[in-house]
């Protein structure tokens, strides 16, 4: 479990995160989103220690990161995956950084496996593709078993193959109990990893919900019918928040297209119009909007 | 020592044993000052029979070799420390060990003790082939046995050491491989050597007798040359100077964010 209360962090005159607060709960994949610049990454920082707060703090399991003398059997963290000597191995850049924490080589040659980077074990890190970086990144963060892990950006330029192995392992690693927060600024992405959403922007807390609760609440259809009125009254019954649209249309919010289609066969409505209109990425970009900090002008 | 400060060593030393450029280019230091040094004391010997005295066969044998190896050694020192910055793995690093000053502590230790062992192998090594150089060109050449000989060598030893910690200090304080090289070569060669040449004569005595380096650099002597610092205040000088570099290198990465 990892818990912010009311973190600051300033960068010169630069508000980078601005009183933010919010846990991340074991047995599931946060998603932690927000436009570049949203204060992501220094948020995982201040995780991490690296960054002083200037304000409120950061616990993991109850205590404060920087205090911990072996860290890695607690926490796990894949910050930037380049961050590798060139001309060093892989095997060498992992014993490196395992012997700090005691853990040992044989471990060193588990996490080797269990990444897919056996075979290109002792040669340099340097000459790594993207996918093959990142994968060494992620055998840093899971080298100490630890029980919480975080991953910033950890799909960022990968192939296909590579998203979905990164999908996989994340879920498998909520699966066994753990805490995974993973940042990104893509929302589909998140929608098909991550079962808790936490959404910033400009260093402030804009969401923090369940996937399936955004995803419903991200949905607007467009409904047309005969007799919009009658329609309406027995949406708004059904729990949904009907506004009218043009040319007699009604946007519907709350509901599943199938339910508003149920509704119509009840009260013998002909449905003309069902459209569910927003994307779940529409969705993540209008309640981000205003905290976007370099913005084209047409959208 | 404790165990969590011993694997921090150990990791430093994996660290430092597996960029592959390192321990060769550490080896043709030594190289280079046993060589130098034996250029330096065949030079030497052929000027003692042109009748120039005082001598000084056990300074002189390591002096020539030590002025261009200690580059070398303080600026694996200070890559010790910038190749973290430029790759970002100070980063990492500082995550796996979120004690800086067990993470700084343990990166001193390692090059310490590293600059020490290779300084003493070349020391030993420059005095040993120098004597034989000298010998042969017909000068007196010093032995183990005799009055400050023992102390100088060593000496010169623990002066490498110092070199090696001056550059790991600049390395975490300036952070950047270039402008920390530069100034490890200002501060170790170009205002002790060149500068007494440059400078008004007072300012130039007062470097010649009191700059860091120049008045460690006394240690390797056995002949007191009128005006320098003792041997071991010499030393003293420079030991202080690197204690206060790296005092404010462990203040400056504890303060600062990573």
């Amino acid at each position: 479990m990892i818990e912010i209360i009311g973190l600051t962090k300033r960068y010169g005159t630069r508000t980078a995160v601005d009183g933010l607060t919010f846990t991340v709960r074991p047995g599931q994949v946060t998603g932690f989103l927000g436009p570049n610049g949203a204060g992501k990454s220094t948020t995982m920082r201040a995780i991490l220690g690296l960054d002083r707060p200037d304000a409120g703090g950061v616990t993991v399991d109850g205590r404060e990161y920087a205090g911990l003398s072996r860290p890695m059997r607690e926490v796990g963290a894949l910050l930037d995956a380049r961050a590798v000597h060139p001309r060093r191995t892989a095997r060498n850049h992992l014993l490196c950084l395992a012997q700090t924490n005691g853990i040992s080589a044989a471990r060193v040659d588990e996490v080797l496996a269990l990444v897919g980077l056996e075979s290109v074990a002792r040669r340099r890190a340097g000459g790594f593709s993207l996918g093959m970086g990142q994968r060494l990144g992620i055998a840093v963060a899971l080298l100490g078993d630890p029980k919480v892990l975080l991953f910033d950006e950890p799909v960022n330029g990968l192939d296909p193959e590579g998203i979905k192995w990164i999908r996989e392992l994340m879920r498998g690693l909520a699966a066994e109990g753990r805490t995974v927060l993973v940042s990104s600024h893509l929302m589909s992405e998140m929608a098909q990893t991550a079962d808790h959403l936490v959404v910033i922007g400009r260093g402030r807390l804009i969401a923090d919900i369940g996937v399936t609760e955004f995803v419903r609440q991200g949905q607007n259809i467009l409904v047309r019918a005969d007799q919009p009125e009658r329609l309406a009254g027995r949406l708004t019954e059904a729990g949904a928040t009907v506004t009218p649209g043009a040319d007699g249309a009604l946007i519907v919010t709350g509901l599943e297209a199938g339910d508003v289609g149920r509704a119509a066969l009840d009260t013998g409505v002909v449905l003309t119009e069902l459209t569910p209109q927003r994307s779940l990425e529409q969705a993540y970009m209008d309640l981000t909007r205003d905290s976007v900090e370099f913005q084209t002008s047409a959208a | 020592m404790s165990a969590a400060f011993a694997d921090t060593v150990r990791s430093e030393w994996t660290k430092f044993r597996t960029i592959p450029a390192n321990i060769p280019t550490l080896l043709s230091a030594v190289v280079l000052m046993v060589g130098a040094g034996a250029l330096t004391a065949n030079g030497a010997a052929e000027s003692f029979r042109a009748g120039r005295a005082p001598f000084d066969a056990t300074y002189i044998s390591m002096y020539g070799g030590f002025l261009f190896a200690q580059l070398t050694v303080g600026a694996l020192g200070v890559l010790t420390v910038t190749h973290e910055y430029a790759t970002g793995l100070i980063r990492t690093s500082a995550t796996v060990v979120p004690r800086r000053g067990r993470l700084l502590a343990a990166k001193v230790v390692t090059y310490g003790v590293i600059a020490l062992a290779m300084g003493l192998v070349s020391s030993f090594g420059a005095y040993t082939l120098g004597q034989t150089v000298i010998a042969a060109g017909g000068a007196p050449a010093a032995s183990l046995s005799e009055p400050g000989v023992l102390r100088a060598v060593v000496g010169m030893g623990l002066i490498w050491a110092l070199v090696g910690l001056v550059g790991v200090a600049l390395g975490m304080l300036i952070r950047a491989t270039m402008a920390a090289t530069t100034v490890l070569v200002a501060v170790n060669f170009i205002i002790p050597v060149i500068g007494p040449r440059l400078l008004p004569d007072a300012v130039g005595d007062w470097v010649t007798t009191y700059w860091p380096i120049s008045a460690g650099l006394q240690i390797t002597t056995t002949v007191q040359n009128a005006g320098r610092v003792a041997p071991w205040t010499g030393l003293g000088v420079m030991a202080g100077f690197t204690v206060v570099l790296l005092a404010a290198a462990f203040a400056l990465f504890r303060a600062r964010d990573t």
